[in-house]
Formats: C-alpha cells, sequence, structure tokens
C-alpha cells in the first residue's frame, strides 16, 4: 500500500498539477495571441465592408495594433468611482475573463496523435463536456451584472438588467439546441461529438468522400441558425449588442471601467465569441474532421480544419456585425421566445421521433 | 401568403443572404481613405492650415503691426505688441503670439491683413506633445514662413484671380 | 430767432449761429474736417457742404451763418437740405479729392481707429479712386520731441495752426506754400515748444500730427478708458486715462466746458510714462544708512518700534502736493490720536490760511467766470506755468478786446498782451493808493478781478500781499455782495492742497508749520516726521529726525527716508481733489498700483492699527463719510458753491508790513513740478530742451532736430 503510494499516487499528485498547468499554459498562450488577431479581424472586416483601412499603422498592415492597445490599457490608470461597491467593481471583470478562458478547458482541437479512436487535442476530456460548458458559460452573465450593479451608475444598471434578461432567453434555445445534437451522438462528450460526425448523410446519399455532408449541419440545418443566431445574442454581439448600445446607453455595463479592467471584459468578450464559434465548429461543423475524404485533405493535421472552420464562422460573426441593424429590445425578446423556443423545441420533439421511429438512435 | 412567403424568406435567411452579398462586394472594392501618413490627398490653395507670418523677398518681414488680425480675431487668440523699430522707427511688432490653441482657423486674419503678413499656410501636420509648444511667437511664425513661403506663395498667385 | 426748415423740419435757431450749428442742433450730422467749435472758421475742407433751396452752388456750411439767409419769395424760411443726392455727391466728391493725396497707410497709422478721415470715408467716400497720377509726399518735420509728424497725411485743414495761434497764443505752426506745395510747417524751422502742443495730436482730424511717445503702442480698441481728473496742476482739468494690461499708455482731455474746455497741458498729457519710472513698488527699511526692501509688516513693526513712548509733540506730519483728501484727512485723525499739533500741507511755506474763511484761499471767480472779466491784476503769478489751460480762456478774452490784464510781478510771456505794472508789492501799495495808472482802469472795470499767485504770498510778509491783495479786492469793488461777483482769487499750484486746507490740515494750536517742522528738526525738537508725498521741501533738512516718508515715487523724500510706504498715484487710486476753485473732484482708478504698493489712506489706516490708535473706518465709504462730516462741501462732487464773501474782509485787517523785494514765481521750471514729472522721461527731456532753448541753444538745436527728423 505504501509502495502503491510512492510509487503511483504521489507522482500523480506531483506531477499531475505541473502537467495540467503547462498543458493549460500551452493552451491558453496561443488563445490569447489568437483573441488579438480575432480582434483584429473584426475590426478589419468591419472596416472592409464600411469601405475604411481599418487599423493599418501598428506594424506591417497594423498586425500588432491589438497588442499596442493592450500595452495601452496596462498602462492607464483604473479609475475607480467612488460611488461605486469596490470589491465587486474590481471582481466582475476577472468574473468575465475567468469563465471565459475556463469553458475552453473542453473544447477539443485537434485529433489525437496517433489518430486512435476517441482521442483528441484537449486539456480536459471530460464525458460531461457539454454540461461543463452549459454550466460555465451560464456564469458569464454573473460579470455583466455585477459589472452593471457595482459601477452604481444609470446606464450601466440598466445595460446589466437587459443583459440578464437577453442571455436567460437565449440559453434555452441554445440549450435546446444542444439536445438535438446529443440525440444524435448520444455522448456528453465533445470529442464524441465530433467524431460521431465522420458518419452520417455522405454515407446515407452515397457520396462518402464528401464528409461534409456527414455534419450535423446538414441533418440539423434550422438549428445550425439558431445556435448561430443564438449564439451571437449570447455574447451580446450585433446585431443583439443591447446591453452595449452605444447610441442608447453609451458602453453598457462598461461605462465606468476603463484601462486593465475594461480590457479585461473585452477580452472575455472576444473569448466568449470564439468560444460560441468553436462551438458552432465543434457542433455542426465537424470539428478537426476534413471536409472531404481526398488523401492531401487528410493528411493536413485536424487543427487546421478546426482553425480553418473557426475562422470562417468568426468572418460570418464579423459580417453580421457588419450588415445587420441593431434590435430592438422588444424584438429581440420576441425572437427569442416566439420563434426560437418553439422552434427548437418542436425540432427536438422531431428529431427524437425520426430517431426513435427509424430507430438511428446510437 | 404573404405571411407564408416571409416564414419562407426567414428559413432560408434570404434577405441575410442578399445582404451578405451586398457586403462582400463592398468587402472587395478599392478602399476610400488615403493611406494618411504615407500619402495624402490634395488641398486647396485656399486651405487653412497652421499660421506664418512673411517676409519681402528681400527678407524684410512685412508685417507692419497694424493690429487688425488681432481686431478681427474672433477667438482672441492673437496678442501683438508693437512699437518702432530701432533702426528706422517704423512700425513693427515687438510681439507677435499666436494661441493655436485657441485659433479657430476661421481665415480672418489673413482676410484682415494688409500686406498679406500673416497667413494660413497649407502645413497641417504640427501636433505637438505640449500645449506650450502650440503658443507660437514671433520667431516661431517668422521661421514658419521662411519654410513655407514657397508653397504660400504658389497658393495666394493661384487663389489671385478669384479675389 | 431765425427760423430754418432743415430737412422738412422746422426749427428756430438763435441769431449768430453758423449753419452747421443750426443743422446740428436739428440732429443732423455734418461731416467736417477744418471746422472745430473752440477755433476760428476756416472753411476750407468742403466737406461741410449743405443745399440751401434758392442758392445756386452748395453751401460750405460752418461758414455761412443762419442769419446770412434770406427767406423765400413768399416768405417761407430758408431750406436746407442735407442729405440729398447732390449733398451726398458732393462730399463724396470732396473724399475722393481729400484722398487723392492721402495716403492709405491706415494700417501703419496711429490715428487709425479714431480717424476722422477713416470714419467719414467710410460713411460718405467711395470705395475707389479714379486717381492714377503720383500722389504728394511732403517731408516729416521734426517739430516736437512730443509731437510726431508724417506731413503726407496732411489735408491742410488748418486746425493744428488756428489752434496755435488762437488757444495757445504762440505763432509757432502756419502754413507755407500754395495749392499742392502747401504745408504745414514750423517758422523758420523752430520747435513747437508752447505747453499747450500736445493739443493739436487731439485736434489733427488726420494722423498727420500724432503723439511721439505713444507711436505704434496702442490701438484705440484695445484700451481700457477710465474718465478721471488731473493733478499734474491745481486746475483739475477732466482727462481720460487709456490703459491696457496695468499700464497708462496715454492721457486724453474730456471736454469739461467749466475747467479745462477740451485742452490739457503737454505735462499732464505726457507724463504717463512718469507713472511707470522710479515706483515705490514694495516697502522699505533703512538699515545701517542704507535702505533694503521689507515686508509690511517688518516696515509697520519698525514704525511702531521707533514709535513707542514718542510724545505727540515730536511728531510732525507734512503733506505733499499730491495728497489726495482721503489719505490727508487719515493723516489728521492719526495726527490728532497722537496728540500732534504738527501738520501742515503748506509745502511752499505760503501764508495762506483759514482766516479769511474757505473764500480766502480759492480761486473764487472759478475759471469758467473768467469770461466775465474784464480787468484782471496779476499778482506774482505766471499763468502759463501755473495753470496753462486756464491761461489760454484769459487769452481769449484778452483777444477778443474783452479783457485787460495787469501784471505785478516777475515779467514773463503771458502769450497775450498785458500791462506790466511791477515787480514787487510796492506796486500793489501804489496802486492801492491810486498812485498807480492801473489804479483807473482798475475803477472803471465792471468786472475786475485779482489773481494771486503761490509766489506773492509765500515769502515771510507773505501775510501783508494777501491782506494788501484783500484790501485791493475790497477797495475796486471785486468783491460784491449784491451781484456775488468774487474777484479774489489765489492760484494755487498743488492739486492737492486746496483739500488739505479743506479738511484742515494746518498746525494746529500751538503747532509748526512747514518751516518750523524743518527748524525744530535741525533742533532736534521734532523726532518723527511723516511726509505723504512730500517732495517739494528741504528734505536735507530733516536728517536728525526719523522720516516716514510715503509716496509713490523714489524722489526726494524717499531718498532721506527712514522707512518707506509705497503707495499710489492718482491713475492707481480712487481718490477725492478740490481744484483751486474748490471744486472737489474724483479720480477714476485705472490700474492697480504696481507690487506692493496700497491706497494711501489704507496704509495710514493699518499704521493708526499698528499703533494702536486704530482710526474709525474700514472702507473708503466710511472714511468719506467722516470727511463730508467735517468739510461738507467735498460731498458735492464736480460742483463748485459760491464762498461767503465777508469772511474775506479779515484778511484786511493784517498790517501792510512789506518788503521791497520783487515777487519770485511759485514754479521756476513747468515740466519738473512733482515726483511723477521728474520720474518721466519726457518730461525730464522737455525741461533740458526748454532750458537750453532759453540759453539760447535754441537755434543750433533745432537744425539739428530737422536733420535727423
Amino acid at each position: 500500500m505504501v509502495d502503491y503510494f510512492w510509487s503511483t499516487i504521489w507522482p500523480w499528485i506531483i506531477w499531475t498539477p505541473i502537467l495540467k498547468t503547462i498543458q493549460s499554459l500551452a493552451f491558453i498562450v496561443p488563445l490569447l495571441i489568437l483573441i488579438a488577431y480575432i480582434i483584429y479581424a473584426d475590426r478589419k472586416i468591419w472596416a472592409a465592408v464600411q469601405l475604411r483601412r481599418g487599423p493599418n499603422v501598428v506594424g506591417p498592415w497594423g498586425l500588432l495594433q491589438s497588442f499596442a492597445d493592450m500595452a495601452k490599457f496596462l498602462f492607464k490608470e483604473p479609475i475607480i468611482p467612488s460611488g461605486s461597491n469596490k470589491v465587486l467593481f474590481l471582481l466582475a471583470p476577472l468574473i468575465a475573463a475567468f469563465v471565459t478562458i475556463a469553458v475552453w478547458a473542453v473544447i477539443p482541437i485537434g485529433s489525437g496523435w496517433p489518430a486512435a479512436e476517441g482521442t483528441s487535442w484537449v486539456v480536459a476530456n471530460i464525458n460531461v463536456g457539454i454540461l461543463y460548458v452549459l454550466a460555465i458559460s451560464s456564469l458569464e452573465v454573473y460579470a455583466i451584472i455585477i459589472g452593471g450593479w457595482a459601477s452604481n451608475s444609470k446606464y450601466p444598471f440598466l445595460s446589466a438588467l437587459r443583459s440578464a434578461g437577453q442571455m436567460i432567453s437565449y440559453e434555452v434555445s441554445i440549450g435546446f439546441v444542444i439536445v438535438t445534437v446529443l440525440l444524435l451522438v448520444g455522448s456528453l462528450n465533445m470529442t464524441d461529438i465530433v467524431l460521431a460526425q465522420q458518419t452520417g448523410l455522405a454515407n446515407w446519399l452515397g457520396v462518402p468522400s464528401l464528409t461534409i455532408l456527414n455534419w450535423f449541419w446538414l441533418p440539423l440545418f434550422p438549428m445550425f441558425i439558431v445556435f448561430f443566431i443564438s449564439a451571437l445574442a449570447e455574447t451580446n454581439r450585433p446585431p443583439f449588442d443591447l446591453p452595449e448600445a452605444e447610441s442608447e446607453l453609451v458602453a453598457g455595463f462598461m461605462v465606468e471601467y476603463s484601462s486593465s479592467l475594461y480590457m479585461l471584459f473585452m477580452l472575455g468578450e472576444y473569448l466568449a465569441v470564439t468560444f460560441m464559434c468553436a462551438m458552432i465548429t465543434i457542433l455542426f461543423l465537424g470539428g478537426w474532421l476534413p471536409p472531404a475524404d481526398i488523401a492531401i485533405f487528410n493528411w493536413i493535421p485536424g487543427i487546421f480544419w478546426f482553425m480553418a472552420k473557426l475562422w470562417m464562422v468568426f468572418f460570418m460573426f464579423a459580417m453580421v456585425k457588419a450588415f445587420v441593424p441593431r434590435y430592438r429590445y422588444d424584438q429581440l425578446m420576441r425572437l427569442g421566445w416566439k420563434v426560437f423556443l418553439p422552434l427548437s423545441l418542436f425540432m427536438v420533439v422531431a428529431v427524437a421521433s425520426v430517431l426513435h421511429f427509424f430507430d438511428l438512435a446510437p | 401568403m404573404a405571411r407564408v412567403a416571409q416564414g419562407i424568406k426567414s428559413l432560408f435567411l434570404l434577405e441575410f443572404i442578399a445582404a451578405f452579398w451586398l457586403s462582400m462586394r463592398y468587402f472587395f472594392k478599392p478602399k476610400a481613405p488615403v493611406n494618411y501618413p504615407f500619402e495624402k490627398g490634395p488641398l486647396s490653395p485656399r486651405f487653412r492650415g497652421e499660421h506664418v507670418l512673411r517676409r519681402y523677398p528681400n527678407g524684410e518681414e512685412r508685417c507692419i503691426a497694424c493690429k487688425l488680425c488681432e481686431a478681427v480675431c474672433p477667438a482672441q487668440a492673437i496678442v501683438i505688441e508693437a512699437g518702432p523699430r530701432r533702426n528706422d522707427g517704423t512700425r513693427r511688432t515687438t510681439r507677435y503670439d499666436i494661441d493655436m490653441t485657441k485659433c479657430i482657423y476661421c481665415g480672418l486674419c489673413q482676410e484682415a491683413c494688409p500686406v498679406e503678413a500673416i497667413v494660413e499656410g497649407p502645413n497641417f501636420e504640427y501636433a505637438t506633445e505640449t500645449h506650450e509648444e502650440l503658443l507660437y511667437d514671433k520667431q516661431r511664425l517668422l521661421d514658419n514662413g521662411d519654410r513655407w513661403e514657397r508653397e504660400i506663395a504658389k497658393n495666394i498667385e493661384l487663389d489671385a484671380p478669384y479675389r | 430767432m431765425p427760423k430754418l426748415i432743415i430737412d422738412g423740419a422746422e426749427i428756430d435757431v438763435e441769431d449768430g449761429l453758423t449753419l452747421l450749428q443750426a443743422c446740428e442742433q436739428a440732429g443732423r450730422e455734418i461731416p467736417r474736417f477744418c471746422y472745430h467749435e473752440r477755433l476760428s472758421i476756416a472753411g476750407n475742407c468742403r466737406m461741410c457742404l449743405v443745399e440751401v433751396k434758392g442758392m445756386p452752388k452748395l453751401a460750405a456750411s460752418c461758414a455761412l451763418g443762419v442769419s446770412d439767409l434770406r427767406p423765400g419769395p413768399e416768405g417761407q424760411p430758408p431750406e436746407i437740405l442735407t442729405t440729398s443726392p447732390l449733398v451726398q455727391k458732393a462730399r463724396s466728391g470732396t473724399m475722393e479729392f481729400l484722398l487723392i493725396n492721402h495716403p492709405l497707410d491706415c494700417p501703419i497709422c496711429d490715428q487709425g481707429g479714431e480717424c476722422d478721415l477713416q470714419d467719414q470715408a467710410d460713411a460718405f467716400g467711395v470705395g475707389s479712386s479714379r486717381y492714377d497720377e503720383n500722389k504728394r509726399a511732403v517731408e516729416n518735420r521734426n517739430i516736437s520731441p512730443l509731437i510726431k509728424t508724417i506731413m503726407t497725411r496732411c489735408i491742410s485743414c488748418t486746425r493744428c495752426v488756428r489752434f496755435m495761434t488762437e488757444i495757445a497764443g504762440v505763432e509757432e505752426l502756419g502754413q507755407i506754400g500754395r495749392g499742392e506745395d502747401a504745408e504745414i510747417t514750423t517758422y523758420l524751422n523752430k520747435g513747437m515748444l508752447s505747453e499747450l502742443s500736445g493739443n493739436v495730436v487731439d485736434i489733427c482730424p488726420v494722423g498727420a500730427l500724432t503723439h511721439r511717445p505713444f507711436a505704434f503702442t496702442a490701438r484705440p480698441w484695445e484700451m481700457k478708458k477710465t474718465e478721471s481728473i488731473d493733478v499734474m496742476d491745481a486746475q483739475g482739468a477732466h482727462i481720460r486715462i487709456d490703459t491696457r494690461g496695468g499700464n497708462v499708455l496715454r492721457i486724453l482731455p474730456r471736454e469739461s466746458d467749466d475747467i479745462n474746455e477740451e485742452w490739457i497741458t503737454d505735462k499732464t498729457r505726457f507724463v504717463c510714462d512718469g507713472l511707470k519710472n522710479q515706483r515705490l513698488d514694495t516697502p522699505y527699511i533703512k538699515e545701517n544708512g542704507k535702505l533694503r526692501p521689507a515686508t509690511w509688516a517688518q516696515a509697520f513693526e519698525a514704525i511702531a518700534k521707533r514709535m513707542n513712548n514718542v510724545d505727540g509733540k515730536r511728531f510732525a506730519a507734512i503733506a505733499g502736493d499730491l495728497a489726495a483728501v482721503e489719505e490727508v484727512f487719515a493723516l489728521k485723525a492719526l495726527s490728532d490720536q497722537l496728540g500732534s499739533p504738527n501738520t501742515d500741507c503748506r509745502t511752499q511755506n505760503c501764508s495762506l490760511s483759514l482766516d479769511g474763511g474757505r473764500a480766502g484761499y480759492l480761486f473764487n471767480t472759478t475759471i469758467a467766470g473768467l469770461d466775465k472779466a474784464d480787468v484782471i491784476l496779476l499778482i506774482g503769478t505766471d499763468p502759463r506755468r501755473e495753470a496753462a489751460v486756464m491761461n489760454a480762456r484769459i487769452r481769449r478774452g484778452v483777444s477778443s478786446g474783452q479783457t485787460r490784464v495787469g501784471l505785478v510781478g516777475a515779467p514773463v510771456d503771458l502769450s497775450y498782451d498785458h500791462d506790466y505794472l511791477g515787480a514787487g508789492p510796492q506796486t500793489l501799495v501804489d496802486i492801492l493808493e491810486g498812485k498807480h495808472a492801473f489804479s483807473e482802469v482798475l475803477k472803471e472795470a465792471s468786472n475786475p478781478l485779482l489773481i494771486v499767485g503761490e509766489g506773492a504770498i509765500s515769502r515771510s510778509d507773505g501775510r501783508a500781499v494777501l491782506a494788501l491783495a484783500g484790501r485791493l479786492a475790497n477797495d475796486f469793488a471785486m468783491v460784491r455782495e449784491e451781484d456775488g461777483w468774487n474777484g479774489f482769487n489765489i492760484l494755487h499750484t498743488a492739486a492737492g492742497r486746496v483739500g488739505a486746507m479743506d479738511v484742515g490740515f494746518l498746525p494746529g494750536e500751538g503747532g509748526l508749520d512747514t518751516n518750523g517742522i524743518l527748524e525744530a528738526s535741525e533742533a532736534g525738537n521734532v523726532e518723527i516726521v511723516y511726509l505723504l508725498g512730500a517732495d517739494e521741501i528741504e528734505v536735507e533738512r530733516l536728517s536728525k529726525s526719523f522720516v516716514i516718508y510715503q509716496g509713490s515715487h523714489g524722489d526726494k523724500g524717499a531718498a532721506i527716508a527712514d522707512v518707506i510706504w509705497p503707495g499710489a498715484a492718482y491713475s492707481e487710486k480712487t481718490a477725492t481733489y478740490v481744484n483751486f476753485e474748490g471744486r472737489p473732484q474724483m479720480t477714476m482708478r485705472a490700474v492697480f498700483p504696481p507690487g506692493e504698493a496700497r491706497e494711501d489712506w489704507t496704509i495710514i489706516r493699518a499704521l493708526s492699527q499698528t499703533l494702536g490708535k486704530t482710526l474709525p473706518y474700514d472702507n473708503a465709504m466710511e472714511l468719506r463719510q467722516k470727511i463730508y462730516e467735517l468739510a461738507p462741501q467735498l460731498a458735492a462732487i464736480g460742483a463748485v458753491k459760491n464762498q461767503e464773501m465777508a469772511s474775506l474782509r479779515a484778511l484786511s485787517h493784517e498790517a501792510i508790513r512789506i518788503q521791497p523785494t520783487p515777487f519770485s514765481l511759485a514754479i521756476d521750471d513747468f515740466y519738473q513740478t512733482n515726483p511723477v514729472t521728474r520720474a518721466s522721461v519726457i518730461m525730464t527731456e522737455m525741461s533740458t530742451l526748454k532750458q537750453e532753448m532759453n540759453a539760447g541753444k535754441a537755434a543750433a538745436h533745432s537744425k539739428g532736430m530737422v536733420t535727423h527728423g
């Protein structure tokens, strides 16, 4: 027993945290660099649609703009309003950043090496991945509510209220959309969800090499759209950026924030956006799977396909920001409760029925 | 029927796709802004930029301290003190200050000037790091004049037929 | 009362007016250049043309009397049009002619912004000129250190020539040449050294004659204008002080028919640089024979220490020539508190007292009253130096033939014809006794008056001279209760003296006068002497006493002082001065005193507090209330009221014990009479120049002036 402790448990106690820390860092640092370029891309795409140039001064083509912005935020003085609840005021952006980073723990970004069955590149390959995502990402609303309330100011408070309503509304339909996916997969493990998309409609249609048709976007097409739109709403992206609503609430819950605190909010926002892109990639676009069963495509590492799909989804996010006008709050609520909820409920029943009666359930 | 059509439109995101297509066309269009520090747009000869005090070709300063610019300045950005020049007793400024941070660049000073001494030149790139650097004195303005004389002379010549 | 129809409106005007004046009474503004209300009519600018119905041509309204106009055929009143198209065309034509030779150098012209030609060209001229020949150019003349000439700008209105000839009474300017060659010049290239010469700058309608020291310094629109009172002489001329950013840039006259009409002396006008030079701007204390700058607290402490346990009788105060009523009153109150009767304001030791009542030391006829005088007897005075603007008024009476002037005293050039009667008091005795030819003149006069200068009474027999004057006034009916004519006049030279006498700043019971204080100081009987701007005394004689000097300038008094307090000059305080007529007037603060300097009465008030004898007023209003309780006549600012005449008799009771020495003059040097003028570079230059001219170097100097002009 003692030997067992020293030979097995003790190394585990010592090495696991170190290993996981290295693993997390190896994941988080590239992730943050990715975020820097996501922000850059967001600005560039938006600018391009508006016939502007976007950031183009810092570094070649403005590539270092985000890092310059970060430096600026870090060196500015954080202004804490005298009327604010200081502890909560400081806590809110920390929650925002922490939660949105933590949720990435279960996202698989590539196939395992060697490409063994059921393995992938993921920090925590847990069986309740989806549950973890839902649990952690619903904490995000706290950051906004706390930030808005702790500022002790009118606009942030109104914004926080709006935001709470908005995020709760769309979490419902997001949940049902995920349920439809889970029905098809039969597992809460994110890696399993991706791997489940290796076969499907393409085989059934007789074009097995066109693996793109295997992914869930096609069988669950309406849900794919619903999820995309709900993701916009969930992350407060335009056209659902009502919590920020520059024209009405100046900057919403972030009015009173400045310097590094503001940066944490922004970081959290873009992490959430990128996370939603990753979720869409995993749930509907086959994760790291190549779009066609061709030798060249198969040789390319899965992470490339994952990133390509993520960027494509983000491009849509950015384009939507560029060309869709902002929703009114009642329209937002109507869409969430009167369109998406019935639709996704119906789809849950429909998908379950099809699986049951045709005996397709996994 | 219309509701059905609207439903189909909504379901298949037809309007969304049209808008997406439109924005993609714009996405690849040439960009309107000039790439500022590296390329610059054209300037009118009447452009009202940084002030200069000009000299005559023989090097004598034009300003005769009539104080009309000071009087006409709506922002009261100009301060002039005058006195007889030491060597010949002619009327000259002993002090000519412009607070560039008060100035509203209306151009009334150059309109008022009877000798085209104070002119708003074509230079607009004179941002500074401190407020004090934008409080121009006579020497600074004369130096500006020496630096920009060629452009200003050309602009005045170009604009002359319309005055 | 001729009746006129001016632009359709009927108006009755006085006989003898000119058409221009009549139009003004009808509310029509007539442009003019050569016409000036106080000068003779020249009629040479042609700007004032108006249309008179029935006349073949337009008439120059300034030169046409209303009584010369003829009524219409049915006896209807003459009709005048001032704005008809014909008149407007004539005006713009005149303007065009005037501008043919006038340079377009308004931007460098000092008159720009207050130029008649500029304004009228704007109002009546045409925008362009059809003249493209060469313009005329005229060489500038260096006519004076005070007046800059740019003769090309001259439009030959001859206002300056008429002013110098008629008002100043010196034929120093004239116009020579004809047509294009006409130019204004001094005769034989001499300088213009009249004490009223600066006024030509004001009356010049263009920028041909401008203020030389002020040249190019400021535009009229950027200066703050403060209406104030002059203190350079005792006349109290109304002035306007133009300031910019805490500097007095120039001083101009204000119109005041009763005092200075619209003239001021050069001393008044050009002294403003003296308000900046040699100023006391911080308190000083003498330590080890050297003055060092100190704080107010230190200066007060030094005084308090020195004054501790000093008997009031060993304290003396002398008020200077420029001290205003406020500070004099406060100092008198302080002296009373200290128990000192040794106060005097008569720095020249003149024999004036309160014996003859207020009338005994005032110019009772008033300046405006001079217009009614027919015989004037000047006793030991040169009004040209002592009150030059008033002298111009006397001159007007003389040149109109109404007034005859007799002079007893030093033979001086009064700028008008007068009878020189004698040099000393003996002549007065002769006149009084009827032995002198002038007695007849005085007897026949209906409104005779005499003017006693300070030179005549600042002598040991001053009281006797004053008594003589009193008897003369009595015997020749100069003081008449029945019609209120009071011809007994004292001509003061110091702006502050009448005010000081009004509040009783004279030796009290057993007190010492100025001379007595000086003697007592030499004898060591006076320990502390307070000089309130008193520089016109022999300050060296105070060397044994502890001297407190309070004033605006570092002048003679400050040089020997043990403690110096910086006071305010007249442009820096709101203070009351009483002119020699007894007219209280207020100066207005135009700028703040420099540095640590304060308004004078506040210094005395603060000192009284340090000495534990606090004066009972905290602000100027309370102080003036106290002054008005003592001297109610000072409450009527700007007004002069007739004085009790009966009290004058008291003067005559003095025994006549005279000395044969001739009268000397109260002022030797017109340009150097007080600390401000002595600090002024311009006044000092003028003084030197005048002395050189008098010494016969004039010719050489004026040649030099022309070459570098």
